[in-house]
């Protein structure tokens, strides 16, 4: 078996005195496709943050495609950890003065340095691939929140990442939107994009994951395959939070 | 009332000193143009130094801070003074070649481009916290963003957070234009004879007011439009903002 994809030894991280992640160890395999739940304020989003280095960890290791970006107390090689690893947030967070294919272009030419044309070409293509091509030239503000966030994945992908973050990415959409936005990330995981996901569909977790992470108080509880970790958990803490999520 | 009307409308001294009121608010007019412009590209320098992130840049974001809190809290007329004396010294001290110390680029006096100086010292200062409130609005998630997709501070700044930001502010930033055309009068003490001195001059002679009226006149030919238009800018952002465009 090959080096997993993204190897995090210890994660620790501290907002002042909030102690938000107490030592978390995780490793994802090239091509998997991992799902985390847990309840709000359990630490998803700051996991995730600190993959990509957008929060600068308290302690630990991390490893991206082989090489070191934290580590002895200090983020390294950073740029090539960015170029790695694309995120998708909840707020889509498109850049809302430049078009559909602007905002997909834009990183491409300037980190890059691909050709104008030829950045255009690659994000029409995505844009097609996430079923927008006529929306292509639409501002942000033209756009629903279901089209935006589709927008916003291509937008990742057209930096050829390694590894796809995704942090609930369809909590902010209106319930009608969301099966649009999954659908593409269903058929990205088919294609064999190594994927993490923070999210509150469980059903999308349990069809589309190789793994579920249930994580609470800053801690992996549990994990394992969706069908042990929704269907059969181990841990009272999990069970709980599953009686929670499905009772709603 | 006709006394009235005769110190204020009268229209022979009005006509007579017309054409000599109207140089002086051609002055007025290229002071405000070219400071204008200076202070808001100044203005956005001084913004971005204030931004510049880490440890490293420290020193640069406390001069800035201290740069900006110190001119806008000493007045312009104090600004020129220093500028018009300073620099004439200098350069007669022979510390700064005459051609800057005593400039008359383009051909134009001195008193034009020490005005001009002063106006941006003064007025990036203003502006630059104009931009700042900007870059401030801008939501953290933009910057997110952009580094995610592996741009550096300087590249997000660039391409993503100053462009949304300065539209943001385009109607405080006229707000200022305003503040500064008006402003470019106090150019009149180191010997500019702008709109309101080309007034003076003429009242002086004929113990009469209605050249400065005409000057006033002038100003809000231009100033009045200006309101009305970040008015109607300010009106269309809330629109869009009730809409809940971004
Ligand atoms: N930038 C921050 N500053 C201070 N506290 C934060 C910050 N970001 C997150 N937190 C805190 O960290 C905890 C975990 O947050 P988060 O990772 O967003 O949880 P989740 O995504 O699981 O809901 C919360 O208590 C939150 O308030
Ligand atoms: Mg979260």
């Amino acid at each position: 078996m090959s080096e997993p994809i993204i190897q995090i030894g210890d994660l620790k991280k501290s907002f002042g005195e909030l102690d938000v992640l107490t030592g978390i160890d995780l490793e994802i395999e090239k091509g998997e496709v991992v799902c985390v739940i847990g309840p709000s304020g359990s630490g998803k989003s700051t996991l995730l943050r600190c993959i990509n280095l957008l929060e600068e960890p308290s302690g630990g290791t991390i490893r991206v495609a082989g090489t070191q970006v934290f580590g002895d107390g200090k983020p390294q090689n950073l740029d090539q950890l960015r170029r790695e690893v694309g995120m998708v947030f909840q707020q889509f967070n498109l850049f809302p003065h430049l078009s559909a294919t602007e905002n997909v272009s834009l990183a491409q030419v300037k980190v890059l340095g691909r050709s104008r044309g030829e950045a255009d070409r690659k994000s029409r293509e995505l844009l097609g691939r996430v079923g927008l091509d006529e929306k292509a030239d639409e501002f942000p503000d033209r756009l629903s929140g279901g089209q935006q966030q589709r927008v916003a994945i291509a937008r990742a992908l057209a930096m050829d990442p390694e590894v796809m973050l995704f942090d609930e990415v369809t909590s902010a959409l209106d319930p009608e939107l969301v099966q649009g936005v999954l659908d593409v990330m269903r058929e990205l995981a088919d294609s064999g994009m190594t994927m993490i996901s923070v999210t509150h569909e469980m059903g999308f977790a349990r069809e589309v994951s190789d793994r579920t992470i249930f994580m609470d108080g800053g801690v992996i509880v549990e994990q394992g395959p969706p069908a042990e970790v929704l269907d059969a958990p181990r841990h009272e803490r999990t069970r709980k939070f599953l009686g929670l999520v499905l009772a709603s | 009332m006709d006394a009235f009307f005769q110190t204020y409308f009268d229209f022979t001294i009005i006509e007579d000193n017309f054409g000599y009121v109207l140089e002086g608010f051609w002055w007025t007019i290229r002071l405000s143009i070219l400071g204008g412009i200076l202070s808001l590209l100044w203005g956005l320098v001084l913004a971005v130094l204030r931004q510049l992130p880490g440890k490293a840049f420290a020193p640069v974001r406390w001069l800035t801070v201290a740069y900006i809190d110190g001119l806008r809290g000493i007045p312009l007329l104090l600004v020129i003074f220093l500028i018009y004396g300073g620099l004439g010294a200098l350069a007669s001290e022979g510390v700064i070649p005459e051609a800057i110390g005593i400039p008359r680029w383009f051909g134009l006096p001195s008193p034009f481009w020490y005005g001009t100086i002063a106006i941006t010292l003064t007025y990036g200062a203003y502006m630059a916290e104009v931009y700042r409130a900007g870059i401030e609005a801008v939501p953290s998630g933009q910057t997110e963003a952009a580094r995610s997709l592996g741009m550096s501070h300087g590249q997000s700044m660039r391409f993503i957070i100053v462009p949304q930001a300065v539209r943001k502010v385009i109607p405080p930033l006229l707000n200022d234009f305003i503040a500064l055309m008006k402003d470019t009068s106090l150019v009149s003490v180191i010997g500019l004879v702008e709109t309101v001195q080309a007034g003076r001059d003429v009242y002086s002679e004929t113990f009469n007011a209605s050249a400065l009226t005409l000057g006033a006149v002038l100003f809000l030919l231009v100033t009045i439009p200006l309101a009305r238009f970040v008015d109607w800018m300010i009106n269309r952002q809330n629109l869009k903002v009730q809409r809940g465009v971004p």
